[in-house]
C-alpha cells in the first residue's frame, strides 16, 4: 500500500433509504490514493447504490461525501461537473453509446472537455485503445463487439481524460473468466503503473482476491468490516465466511423454513 | 376513503409529471438559447441526422397521407356542394381545410407515430442500458445532448413537412376536381388559390410549430424517464405516442378556440 | 507552462518548463509548430524542466515527430526526469523517439 495514504474520497455515516426501506445503513468508509479498494456482497447489500452516491448521481438522506476534499453532498451542478472530469467510470453494461463508433465514443470526452486539436485526438484514441489492447477496433461498432470487448471500450473511454479514480460497477458481471482475468489485469495495469485510484463495486471473489488493496464488506447496507486481503479470508465474522466461500448454511438464509409449508399447501 | 387516496395520490402524480414536463422544455430552451452564448455549442451533426430522420425520412409516408386525404376530402366536398350547384368550390374548401386544420393536425399526428415514438425508444434504451447515466458522469448534459437536437429538428422540420402536405392536400383535391368533376385546371386552380389568405397558413404554421414542440419533449420526456429494461421501454414507447396525440387534439381545439375568437 | 525556444547551430531547441497537460498541450503544439514553420531539420525538446506528461501531451508530442519526420527532419527529447522517462515506457513511445540524457548529447548526436 502506499506510504503517505492520502485520502481521496472519504465518506461518513451515509444514509439512504428508498420506500422506508434502509439500502445504505450508516456506512462509513476512507479510499486513499492510488489503492484498489474492492467493496463486495451479495445483490441487494447497496453497494451499487453507494458507488452511485459518490459519482453524485444519488443523493444521500443523510450524512457527508468527500471527493478529492470537496463534500459533494453540498456541491451545485456546475462545480460536481467540474470534479466528474478528475473521475471515470466503466458501468456494468459497458454503457457504450450505441450510434457512435468505437473511437467517436473514446473520442467523446476529449472532444467535448478539452480544447485539443483533432489530430492530437485521433492519436490520444489509438494510444487508449491499445492500453486496453484493442488497437485496430477503433471504427467499429458497440454492437459489433463481444461483452469483453465492450468493456474495455468502455475502460478506455473511461480513462480518456487521465482520471484520478476510476469506479468499476461489476467489471465481470457477463464476462467467462478469462476474459474477466483480462480485464482484473487492466485493473491491476491501470492502478499500478498510472498509479490511479480504483473503486471496485463486485460480488466475484476471484477478481476480489486478484485486484484488492483493501476490502469492504457490505451486507444489508452495513459495513461488516474493512481490510485487507488477508484480514478479509481470516475474518471471524460468519456472514464473511459465507460469502468468501459461497455455502448455503450460514447467517444469511436463502430458504424459507419448513415450519408452516404443508399447512400452507394444503390450506 | 381508499378510493379518494387513490385519487389524490394519482393527482398529485400527475402533477409533478405535468411539471417535470414543463421543466424539462424550460431546460431544453436554455440549452438552445443561452447555452452558445457560454461556449457549449450543440453539435450541428447531430442536429443533421435528426433532421435527416425526422424530416426527410418523413416525407413519403407525409406524402401520402396527405395525398388521400385531398382526394377523400375532394369528393366529400363534392358530395355536398353538387347539392348547391358550387362544385368548383371544393378547391377553396381544401386548400382553406388543408391549411388551417387538416394539413398541420395530421401530419403532427403521423410524425408523433413516426418520430415520437422512435425518440422515446431510442431515449428510454439509452436510459436503461446505462448511456443516460454515462453521459452524466462525463459531465456531459443529456438535455444538451439529446434532446435539444431532436428539439430542434422537430421544430424545423415539422412546419416543413406541412408546407409539403399542405401541397400535396391541394393536388389530391386537384386530381379529383379536375380529372372526376371536370373542372377546368385553370379555374381549379384560381378558385383553390382565391379563398386561400396568408392568416390560413400562417396559423396552420403557428399550430404545426407547437405540436413540434409537444411531439419532441413528450417523446424526450417519456424516454429519459423509462424505467425497468425492455418492457419499460415499450411502455415509454406506447405512452409517448398516447400522450402526443391526446395533446395534440387538444392543443389543436385550444388553438383553434382561440384563433376563432381573436378573429385571427 | 512556459516554452521557450532558441536556435542553436542548424537546431532549434524547445524548453519547456511546467506539466504540459490537457490545459497546456494546445499551447505547446502552437509552439511546436512555429519551429516546423522554421524549417528547421532539427528539433530538441528538452523536458528538464518538466514534471509530468499527462496523455494529451503525449499524444502532442507524437504528433510533432510525425510532422517533422514527413518534411524530412529529426525529433530528439532531453533531459528527461526519470517519471517523465517511465511514462514512455509505459506507454511503449520511448522507441518511437531519439531519448537522450542532456540537451548537448541530443545537439551532438546526428
Amino acid at each position: 500500500m502506499t506510504d503517505k495514504m492520502e485520502t481521496v474520497i472519504k465518506i461518513e455515516n451515509l444514509v439512504k433509504a428508498f420506500d422506508g426501506r434502509r439500502v445504505l445503513d450508516d456506512v462509513s468508509l476512507e479510499v486513499y490514493k492510488s489503492e484498489t479498494l474492492v467493496i463486495v456482497g451479495g445483490s441487494g447489500c447497496g453497494k451499487s447504490t453507494l458507488l452511485r452516491h459518490i459519482i453524485g448521481q444519488l443523493r444521500p438522506d443523510s450524512g457527508k461525501i468527500q471527493l478529492f476534499g470537496e463534500d459533494i453532498t453540498r456541491l451545485k451542478e456546475n462545480q460536481m461537473d467540474r470534479l466528474k472530469k478528475r473521475f471515470g467510470m466503466l458501468f456494468q453494461s459497458a454503457a457504450l453509446f450505441d450510434s457512435l463508433t468505437v473511437e467517436e465514443n473514446i473520442a467523446l470526452p476529449l472532444r467535448e472537455h478539452t480544447k485539443l486539436d483533432e489530430h492530437i485526438i485521433k492519436i490520444m484514441v489509438k494510444m487508449k485503445l491499445n492500453q486496453v489492447g484493442l488497437r485496430g477496433f477503433g471504427h467499429l461498432m458497440p454492437s459489433q463487439l463481444s461483452g469483453g470487448m465492450r468493456k474495455r471500450v468502455g475502460l478506455a473511454r473511461a480513462i480518456a481524460l487521465d482520471p484520478e479514480i476510476i469506479f468499476y460497477d461489476e467489471p465481470s458481471a457477463g464476462l467467462d473468466p478469462v476474459v474477466t482475468a483480462v480485464v482484473d489485469k487492466l485493473i491491476r495495469d491501470l492502478g499500478g503503473a498510472l498509479s490511479i485510484t480504483s473503486v471496485v463495486v463486485t460480488h466475484d471473489m476471484n477478481s476480489v482476491f486478484r485486484i484488492a488493496d483493501r476490502i469492504v464488506m457490505l451486507y444489508k447496507g452495513k459495513v461488516l468490516q474493512i481490510g485487507t486481503k488477508d484480514e478479509i479470508r481470516n475474518s471471524k465474522n460468519e456472514y464473511i465466511q459465507q460469502f468468501i466461500n459461497g455455502t448455503i448454511e450460514g447467517p444469511m438464509q436463502f430458504f424459507a423454513p419448513d415450519e408452516g409449508y404443508l399447512e400452507e399447501l394444503t390450506k | 376513503m381508499n378510493i379518494l387516496q387513490a385519487i389524490g395520490r394519482a393527482t398529485l402524480n400527475a402533477g409533478t409529471a405535468i411539471w417535470d414536463v414543463f421543466a424539462l422544455f424550460f431546460n431544453t430552451l436554455y440549452w438552445l438559447l443561452f447555452a452558445p452564448f457560454i461556449g457549449k455549442f450543440i453539435g450541428r451533426r447531430y442536429i443533421f441526422q435528426q433532421m435527416v430522420f425526422a424530416g426527410v425520412q418523413s416525407i413519403l409516408i407525409v406524402f401520402f397521407v396527405t395525398l388521400f386525404i385531398g382526394i377523400v376530402l375532394a369528393m366529400q366536398g363534392a358530395y355536398q356542394l353538387d347539392k348547391l350547384g358550387a362544385v368548383r368550390f371544393v378547391a377553396a374548401l381544401i386548400s382553406v381545410s388543408m391549411c388551417r386544420e387538416m394539413g398541420p393536425v395530421l401530419i403532427a399526428l403521423v410524425v408523433a407515430g413516426r418520430v415520437g415514438s422512435a425518440i422515446a425508444a431510442e431515449l428510454g434504451t439509452m436510459k436503461v442500458t446505462e448511456q443516460i447515466e454515462a453521459l452524466e458522469t462525463m459531465a456531459l448534459n443529456p438535455v444538451r445532448f439529446l434532446v435539444v437536437p431532436r428539439f430542434l429538428a422537430l421544430l424545423v422540420m415539422l412546419p416543413a413537412l406541412t408546407i409539403m402536405g399542405d401541397l400535396v392536400g391541394m393536388f389530391g383535391g386537384y386530381l379529383v376536381g379536375v380529372y372526376n368533376l371536370k373542372i377546368s385546371p385553370g379555374l381549379y386552380i384560381k378558385t383553390n388559390f382565391e379563398f386561400l389568405v396568408a392568416k390560413d397558413v400562417m396559423t396552420g404554421l403557428f399550430k404545426s410549430v407547437v405540436f413540434a414542440i409537444i411531439i419532441a419533449i413528450i417523446g424526450c420526456y417519456q424516454g429519459l424517464n423509462t424505467k425497468g429494461g425492455a418492457e419499460g421501454v415499450g411502455r415509454s414507447t406506447t405512452l409517448s405516442v398516447v400522450i402526443s396525440f391526446i395533446l395534440i387534439i387538444l392543443a389543436d381545439a385550444i388553438l383553434t378556440g382561440i384563433f376563432y375568437f381573436a378573429n385571427v | 507552462m512556459v516554452v521557450k525556444d532558441r536556435k542553436v547551430g542548424d537546431a532549434i531547441v524547445l524548453e519547456v518548463e511546467g506539466e504540459i497537460n490537457f490545459n497546456s498541450s494546445p499551447d505547446f503544439r502552437k509552439a511546436f509548430l512555429k519551429v516546423l514553420d522554421s524549417k528547421a531539420q532539427k528539433a530538441v525538446i528538452n523536458l528538464a524542466g518538466v514534471a509530468y506528461v499527462d496523455s494529451s501531451g503525449l499524444a502532442t508530442l507524437v504528433e510533432a515527430h510525425q510532422k517533422i519526420k514527413s518534411i524530412g527532419g529529426k525529433l530528439k527529447l532531453a533531459s528527461l526526469s526519470p517519471k517523465v522517462k517511465s511514462l514512455f515506457e509505459i506507454t511503449k513511445l520511448e522507441k518511437l523517439f531519439e531519448i537522450y540524457a542532456t540537451e548537448d548529447d541530443a545537439l551532438k548526436s546526428a
